[in-house]
């Protein structure tokens, strides 16, 4: 054990992260559980990933804001067509969103045989390392936040399908370059699945804390055992979502009794 | 978190107090690690942040690796462009102004030996190519002598007081040195002009100390995988012109060079490539008795 990488410095960036990423996620992960899309998230950051992979092939300049829109641009060209088939073909969405993944994922390959610096950039988009994250990267996606969740508690139900797309497509890309795939997913999955059988109105409540408690034990750990802090701050999620899960479905057997 | 934070901080002064005069070192790879502990003996405590099996382009960010720079005093890594994907972003982090590029604490091997590959012309399409040439120096080991020497006389400058003390150490680390090189030259007189394959371009200094004949590389452009049709062209051209061995560095996957010993009957040949690759590379010393003997194995 080494503490002396228990620094607020080292570790505050990060955490200001995660917090900004759960703030989007946690409602939003409500909804993707409810319409049993869970892999959206997934196809929707390989769609982003594809657009920035088309922006290096026409060589603009890497992380600039042209390759932003670039991924925001196939992010949200993704998501239209996610609402199209969603409306189109309801009970084949999730099926549909795992071959736009897969198709997504693939097309980047191919687009990178010949580039390793390609694959640097699609890397970075994907398996975003939260700790190398800074403060000033933070202050955009915290204004971007800010919009998001105006419109998502604004608007609520007159968002529609298009509505709920669209955000999900901004939030997502930001997110994953802060904290790569593996931290988004979890941030948008495991906090709505610990909050399932808390009491409705209670369920956003349950899932922030889950989400914030998460990823303060687990970068505390990370700087304790040094570990790679994004692998361990998914293992501190899943273990307080289960926690908080079987204090909720205790609960409820209880009323049910 | 900043009480508990304050309340170590003070536990871990007292711990270290005795030896607070010790020059914190962050070495990006083993072998400078290494290298640092010889000339610093025990005026010097040292952190490694990639280990032998690891890809030194690549790294996971830990907390550690930020504390660590953050109180390092010297930091000293290979520099031409190795660490390029995370170094920048590390140092950032770590803010220690006594270890950015320009200052003292910032020491960089590759500027003190001379460069090999360089390439002519910088082409992405060319694959993982760094503009200051081959950054995998400390295959040579006249190459870890020259680092000795500039590494030695860069600790006196950070710890002036015992500038004596890391010259004394480099005379006698040098007179070691130079002894083993002749011995491993001697040992290795038959491999002059013998033919090999290697699967990353890392080898060139090696190549070059030893007499050694690259005639092929796994990987069609340094940085990536191994093809099946540049394979199969590898195999073509070694039904042609047969090479004796193919090598690997440790931290290296093996499928692909097991895939064409097997085919060619070459044996593969896995080199510890630096400090701690293999169970015999416990030093510098024994990472050069190792490299050599695996090679002489392998040509018998």
């Amino acid at each position: 054990m080494s503490f002396d990488a228990l620094d607020l410095s080292i570790l505050g960036p990060a955490f200001f992260a995660g917090l900004l990423v759960l703030a989007t996620h946690v409602p939003l992960g409500q909804q993707v559980l409810a319409r049993g899309i869970v892999f959206i998230d997934l196809a929707i950051a390989q769609i982003a990933g594809l657009g920035v992979i088309a922006a290096d092939a026409l060589g603009w300049e890497p992380r600039g804001f042209g390759v932003q829109i670039a991924a925001v641009g196939a992010a949200l060209a993704g998501a239209l067509l996610l609402t199209f088939t969603e409306k189109r073909w309801p009970e084949v969405q999730e099926a549909l969103i795992g071959v736009l993944f897969v198709l997504a994922a693939c097309g980047g390959i191919l687009l990178l045989a010949n580039n390793p610096h390609g694959g640097e950039h699609l890397k970075d988009l994907l398996v975003g390392q939260i700790l190398w994250v800074s403060y000033g990267q933070l202050l955009p996606v915290a204004l971007l936040t800010v919009v998001l969740l105006v419109l998502w508690f604004g608007a609520g139900t007159r968002l529609g399908r298009i509505g709920f797309y669209a955000i999900f497509a901004f939030a997502v890309t930001a997110s994953v370059q802060l904290v790569g795939i593996y931290l988004v997913f979890a941030s948008l999955i495991i906090p709505a699945l610990a909050g399932r059988f808390h009491p409705a109105r209670r369920q956003l409540i349950v899932g922030y804390s889950v989400g914030v408690a998460g990823y303060a034990t687990g970068l505390s750990a990370s700087a304790l055992f040094d570990l790679p802090s994004g692998a361990v701050v998914v293992c501190a999620l899943a273990l307080i979502g289960i926690v908080a899960w079987a204090l909720g479905a205790n609960r409820k057997q209880n009323e049910n009794v | 978190m900043k009480i508990l934070n304050r309340l170590f901080a003070g536990l871990m002064l007292l711990i270290a107090l005795p030896a607070a005069a010790e020059i914190k070192v962050f070495a990006c790879e083993p072998e400078w690690a290494a290298l640092a502990q010889e000339l610093g003996g025990d005026k010097v405590s040292v952190f490694t942040a990639t280990t032998a099996r690891q890809d030194p382009h690549h790294i996971e960010a830990r907390p550690s690796l930020i504390a660590r720079l953050r109180q390092a005093e010297l930091l000293v890594c290979t520099g031409a462009e190795l660490e390029i994907d995370w170094l920048p972003v590390l140092l950032r982090q770590a803010g220690n102004a006594r270890v950015q590029p320009g200052q003292p604490g910032y020491f960089e091997a590759a500027n003190h030996v001379r460069m090999l590959e360089i390439p002519a012309r910088l082409d992405r399409a060319e694959g993982d190519v760094h503009a200051a040439g081959n950054p995998h120096i400390q295959t040579d080991p006249r190459n870890i002598g020259r680092v000795a020497t500039a590494l030695a006389q860069r600790l006196g400058e950070i710890d002036p007081e015992n500038t004596d003390y890391y010259q004394t150490r480099h005379r006698d680390f040098v007179q070691r040195w130079e002894a083993a090189i002749k011995r491993w030259e001697q040992q290795a007189a038959p491999l002059k002009g013998v033919r090999i394959v290697v699967q990353h371009k890392g080898f060139p200094y090696l190549e070059n100390w030893l007499g050694l004949r690259e005639v092929a590389a796994l990987e069609p452009k340094p940085g990536i995988e191994p093809t099946s049709a540049h394979l199969t062209e590898v195999l073509e051209q070694l039904r042609r012109q047969p090479a004796k061995m193919i090598l690997r560095a440790a931290y290296n996957d093996g499928r692909a060079s097991e895939w064409l010993a097997e085919r060619t009957k070459i044996p593969a040949v896995m080199l510890p490539f630096t400090v701690g690759g293999s169970d015999k590379a416990k030093d510098l010393f024994g990472l050069f008795d190792d490299t050599v003997q695996r090679l002489l194995r392998a040509l018998t």
